[in-house]
């Protein structure tokens, strides 16, 4: 049987949904509203929507918002975060062969051989967490963050593993997370897109604008794309020789135009809210992503420079978002894919370079939020699709340069705030980080965590689609809570 | 549960009861919104008003699974027998006698059924009690049932129809106390119509030559000419593109660009030529496996080859070639079948009408094809073109006997775990395939135009209607296991279509020429009152325009829009660094001269990064089969809209068009701006509005010429002889209209 109480929030959906028509309430309200995620989704054109009202929260959140740092590519956990001296010990020699019956990789050939990581570990923190010492300052704030060494996924490809990491399926058409909390929750305040999307390195992630797409949700969910070169958000800026005041008198002569047509409904209501919201926006979206306005010494913290594109920006524009009630943020950083054919995708350059680029500002996000009592309530995630072999990879057997290659039985991520432990590290993998032997998370599971830190339970954010009541933790295999990393 | 694998008809017809049961708790709209006075208007309707109730309530204890009691509802013969209490639950035609009755209209007590704390309705008893009244028929769900030649019902308002469908609709209102709304005026009309079925509006010229036409079949002649416009079968591709996840590029990482347009122009061609939808079907389907198969015939079956494909290091090929077959089925389902089939890829579900191993002996139809996820995407049919040359389409091919594939049914859906050999067969809970059918995909095609076929008629009814009414009678176009909201409008709609031979467009034009289509989109409060959500089509809907119409029709009404049909994608404007994807070099270059303005059913389509312009209004990224966008509303649509360098092209070229018509002066041209746009005259206060609005920029612009010259760098150099004030006043002017809610909708 379906989830009862999934029933009767359809039940809830549909009466309120009736009982608005029936008031003949302004259908204007509540587009303007659903745009601020208060009450329903209401349609544009007043017709062919099923309307979803927003589900209630379940229990009471640990978090407001989320902060979800995608490293695209993958990040090495032997030579960042899981450290393993079996493989000093049997660097260079073949993985033994128990650990390959079935295995198939992306691009190693032959049999492969064990890697030890080129750079070392030290412990930091009052707990001692063991950690690189290419990520010193992710080190500084180990005790504020939960590590997680046994996460695990299914796939072993770019595209499929990060739209399962996303929208919990490793096929295109369902929505994202962001998607999903922005229909659960909508944005805080008016003036900015509930689920903004900001992307580093030149490159969108593989699998494209699916992973903050929204799937069967409608379409207002999907993320919005904010960059700090250029426009900020596509079509913003007001056309070359108008004004600010110019559009405002357009604006107003639209609204006046469109109460006088002889078609005037509440859906051009609802429609002259959006160009108003627009309006809005035209003003908040560029103040929000104005870095300059940051103090000398907060730009300093992150690494950040106004105007450039980099990931130290978009750590600092996030927290800028966040601060102003967007609910979700997605950040993408292209560029660790090492599998080392070459400077620019190894673990002796690329690695190192990567590194550079994103540990101060990743710390100082943590820290930032710390400071202006906002980590206890914003959720912040780093880490990758899948994880990266304990063995070397020769692409064409070439030895110039060293790499790793895709590998899903075990990977590490961390996260800090929104109700996790601090200081804690949660599973632990084999003696050649191989397979993921304790605390054991699967994609799906950190889903269900993120979306109960969030205020809801993952098996009752639903959403009628093809028959069914979807989620995005999916229908077929149960997920769970991983209750030991919530404080 | 077990028994659904072994399932004859009798089981699997219990088990879609069940199926439904779970699909429409809450789904079926009778259940919220009746009233009492709806309650009787027909007999009651077991699949959907009971079902869902003794789903709800009865089931967990008497669903079969768990007979408590000796009782077992699942069934009528079980639910008519004795129980073990010595009574029957149900007395068919005997309400007083039935156990079930008096156990529901108990108040406390153990005995009370439900238990207290799922107690039924009022109006739920009443509607059981009925339904036992009648008979306790248990009926199979309406989908399965075949398609019935509906009687046209009696109509007190009987001067109203027009077509034979306006009497389904008039009876359902009539049922409802309610009333048509009046027809709507002609501009409104034409503006619809021509939208509706060209993805164009009107031309001026078009509006006063209909006007002016005084002849009693004037609206009908302008139907027939826009059937008969190639515009025609560029609209109206646009709705197999979705469904057939068409796109430019392979998909998954690399999303590198292949070419599939022969197959997008072959789809615009035959809908032009109104080729039969079985027809159409076929080729679509296996048109490589018809005798003489022409090359046209090949080139339809890319519809299929629309697959992704995943270039991407080290994937198993095997892998992604099934999960292309997986889709292939799955989107045979959705555009034939209006069903969502791969819920049974896993396993089997108790109250679903399709075993696991019925999915499987579907898929061994598309799992014969020489086709393997491949770098070169091969099989590749290379085409000649008059037009553009030698070209090259994906194409499906049937390997050779002696290579055939075996098919095996996954367990868990995983190819890891194969289980035992099946071949291919359709699903037992609906009319079995003809003997004399090959077991191929020609066969299969040919088995969903079985004239005993219950969904495909219905299904492609449905299509249309929603398309040209923006809802659906099934609402859930997708998802056939709904309710219809007027059953025997659709009944009486499938039948028309077969009548028809599946012309789409003789279908269209009834549609299209009845009185329910022409109604106006304006209500009374009374309508509005009683049917706030028009689910019984009481007033035409005003819908958002498509995203594809929303920028066809800006740069139609601007002039700028170039009519060259088929050939390769083009590439519009953009705004920079939108393209910038993993290891793809393409880039995006716009297109020259005339290409940049061309329909945008020929728009480049990446799968991972479409034209943003498409996105922000509610096109699909063509990752899977879409059968229903769901129109939004968000501030990121309008700025797509108002702030697009493309939108105020074509608000330039309207004003540009306003200056070099003959006009006295900038209220003359405004006034000529707006009946372009909108298919009618401004009122004397909408002009003074809009006239204000365009002097207050003629102003600026006049007193400040480094605002007008950088609003009108981005613009076409107009005319020397334009004065450049006026000329961006009205650019601006237009770039509003081109805003106005009137403009982006259909009303």
């Amino acid at each position: 049987m379906p989830n009862h109480d999934a029933q009767l929030l359809h039940l809830e959906a549909a009466t309120r949904r009736r009982f608005l028509c029936d008031a003949g309430l302004s259908l204007g309200g509540v587009a303007l509203a659903s745009l601020l995620g208060n009450t329903a989704s209401a349609d544009a054109s007043g017709a062919t929507t099923l309307a979803h009202d927003k589900p209630k929260l379940h229990f009471a959140p640990r978090a407001k918002s989320v902060i979800f740092i995608h490293l695209a590519g993958a990040p090495p956990q032997h030579d960042l975060f899981d450290l393993k001296p079996a493989l000093d010990r049997y660097n260079g020699q073949p993985c033994p062969e128990e650990f390959l019956k079935g295995e198939k990789f992306a691009f190693i050939k032959g049999h492969p051989t064990l890697l030890a990581s080129p750079f070392k570990f030290a412990k930091f923190g009052q707990t001692g967490m063991e950690l690189s010492q290419l990520i010193p300052n992710i080190g500084s704030i180990a005790d504020e963050i939960t590590l997680l060494r046994g996460m695990k996924t299914d796939q072993f490809n770019h595209a499929p593993a990060q739209l399962l990491m996303h929208t919990g399926e490793a096929r295109f058409g369902h929505p994202s997370m962001g998607a999903w909390l922005s229909y659960g929750l909508g944005s805080a305040k008016a003036q900015l897109p509930s689920f903004v999307v900001l992307v580093s390195g030149d490159k969108t992630p593989d699998a494209g604008k699916s992973v903050w797409g929204s799937g069967f949700l409608p379409g207002q969910f999907q993320g919005v794309q904010c960059r700090t070169v250029g426009e900020s958000v596509l079509y913003l800026d007001d056309p070359a020789g108008t004004t600010r005041a110019s559009r405002r008198a357009a604006l107003d002569a639209m609204r006046d135009l469109n109460g006088l047509s002889p078609f005037a409904d509440e859906s051009t209501r609802a429609r002259v809210e959006q160009f108003e919201m627009a309006y809005r926006m035209q003003m908040s979206v560029p103040e929000a992503t104005e870095l300059s306005n940051e103090s000398a010494e907060t730009l300093a913290l992150y690494g950040a420079t106004p105007g450039q594109a980099s990931f130290a920006n978009n750590c600092l524009l996030a927290r800028r978002l966040v601060e102003r009630g967007t609910r979700f943020v997605q950040l993408f950083d292209w560029g660790w894919d090492a599998h080392g054919t070459s400077p620019d995708d190894d673990l002796l350059h690329q690695l190192p370079k990567k590194c550079m680029e994103s540990d101060r500002p990743s710390a100082a996000l943590v820290l930032d939020l710390k400071r202006r009592g906002l980590l206890d309530e914003t959720l912040v995630i780093w880490g990758g699709e899948f994880g990266r072999t304990p063995m070397v990879e020769y692409r064409n057997g070439k030895k110039e340069f060293i790499g790793r290659d895709h590998h899903p039985h075990c990977f590490s991520m961390w996260m800090a705030g929104g109700g996790t432990k601090k200081g804690f590290v949660h599973g632990a993998t084999d003696e050649l980080g191989y397979f993921a032997t304790e605390g054991v998370v699967e994609v799906r599971d950190l889903q269900a965590t993120i979306l109960s830190l969030l205020g809801f339970d993952h098996e009752r954010l639903t959403y009628r689609h093809a028959g069914l009541d979807q989620r995005l933790t999916g229908v077929v295999k149960p997920s769970r809570v991983v209750h030991e990393i919530i404080a | 549960m077990g028994y659904v694998g072994h399932m004859r008809y009798g089981a699997a017809f219990l088990a879609l009861l069940l199926a439904m049961a779970m699909l429409l708790l809450f789904q079926v709209q009778p259940l919220i919104a009746n009233t009492v006075d709806d309650a009787t208007l027909r007999p009651v309707d077991f699949d959907a008003e009971v079902l869902p109730i003794i789903s709800e309530h009865c089931f967990r204890c008497h669903g079969g699974v768990r007979e408590m009691n000796g009782l077992n509802l699942i069934t009528r013969d079980r639910a008519t027998q004795v129980a073990k209490s010595g009574a029957f639950a149900i007395v068919p035609s005997h309400p007083e006698s039935s156990e079930m009755i008096r156990r529901i209209n108990l108040v406390g007590g153990a005995k009370q059924m439900p238990p207290a704390t799922s107690a039924l309705s009022a109006q739920q008893r009443a509607l059981l009690e009925r339904w036992i009244a009648e008979g306790a028929q248990w009926e199979k769900p309406w989908a399965m049932q075949e398609i019935r030649d509906e009687a046209s019902p009696n109509v007190r308002h009987a001067s109203w129809p027009r077509e034979d469908l306006d009497a389904f609709v008039l009876a359902e209102l009539e049922r409802r106390g309610l009333e048509p709304a009046p027809e709507a005026d002609r501009q409104t009309l034409l503006r619809r119509v021509s939208l509706d079925l060209t993805g164009l509006p009107p031309e001026p010229e078009a509006v006063a030559a209909f006007l002016a036409d005084e002849g009693d079949d004037a609206y009908e002649r302008v139907v027939d000419g826009l059937l008969a416009s190639p515009h025609y079968g560029e609209r109206w591709a646009r709705l197999w593109l979705d469904l057939a996840r068409y796109a430019d590029t392979q998909g998954y990482e690399k999303d590198l660009p292949r070419t599939m347009w022969l197959w997008r122009d072959w789809v615009i061609d035959a809908l032009n030529a109104d080729m039969p939808y079985d027809e159409f079907s076929l080729r679509l389907l296996a048109g490589d496996l018809l005798e003489d198969a022409t090359e046209g015939d090949r080139i339809a079956t890319a519809f299929h080859r629309n697959t992704l494909t995943n270039t991407e290091g080290g994937t198993d090929d095997e892998e992604f070639r099934i999960a292309a077959v997986m889709d292939r089925v799955a989107t045979t389902w959705q555009a034939w079948m209006g069903t969502t089939f791969q819920c049974t890829q896993c396993h089997g579900h108790p109250f679903e009408p399709y075993a696991h191993r019925e999915y499987y002996e579907f898929l061994a139809f598309f799992n014969q094809t020489a086709d393997v996820d491949r770098d070169d995407d091969a099989p590749i049919l290379k085409a000649k073109s008059a037009q553009f040359g030698e070209t090259s389409v994906l194409v499906m091919q049937e390997l050779p006997a002696e290579q055939a594939r075996k098919t095996h049914l996954f367990l868990r859906g995983s190819r890891v775990a194969p289980a035992e050999e099946v071949t291919a067969n359709t699903p037992s809970v609906l009319p079995a395939m003809d003997a004399s059918l090959p077991r191929n995909r020609l066969g299969l095609a040919r088995w969903l135009f079985d004239p005993k076929h219950p969904l495909t008629a219905r299904v492609a009814a449905n299509r249309q209607w929603e398309t040209l009414f923006g809802r659906g009678i099934v609402e859930s176009s997708e998802d056939f296991s709904l309710h219809p909201q007027v059953p025997e409008l659709l009944g009486h709609l499938a039948t028309r279509l077969r009548a028809l031979d599946f012309s789409m467009k003789a279908f269209t034009r009834e549609i299209v020429l009845s009185a329910t289509y022409r109604q106006s989109s304006v209500a009374s409060a009374t309508t509005l009152a009683r049917d706030p959500d028009n689910r019984f089509f009481s007033r035409a809907i005003k819908r958002r325009l498509e995203a594809e119409t929303v920028r066809d029709a800006s740069l139609a009404v601007g002039g700028v829009l170039t009519r060259t049909m088929h050939g390769p994608p083009v590439m519009p404007p953009q705004p920079p660094g939108v393209w910038a994807t993993v290891y793809s070099g393409e880039n995006w270059k716009v297109s020259e001269g005339g290409d940049a303005t061309r329909r945008s059913i020929y728009t480049y389509w990446k799968r991972t990064s479409p034209h943003p312009q498409m996105l922000a209004l509610d096109a699909p990224s063509r990752e899977t089969c879409t059968v229903r966008r769901t129109a939004t509303n968000t501030p990121i649509a309008t700025l797509a809209t108002f702030n697009d360098p493309a939108m105020l092209d074509a608000a330039g070229g309207l004003a540009r068009r306003a200056l070099l018509e003959e006009h006295a002066n900038t209220r003359a041209r405004t006034a000529y701006m707006f009946n372009v746009a909108l298919s009618r005259g401004a009122s004397s206060q909408e002009l003074d509005r809009l006239d204000a609005f365009v002097e207050g920029e003629r102003e600026r612009f006049a007193t400040d010429t480094t605002a007008r010259d950088a609003f009108l760098a981005a613009l076409r150099t107009p005319d020397g002889t334009l004065d450049l004030s006026e000329y961006a006043a009205l650019t601006s002017g237009a770039n509003l209209i081109l805003n106005l809610d009137e403009f982006l909708t259909t009303k």
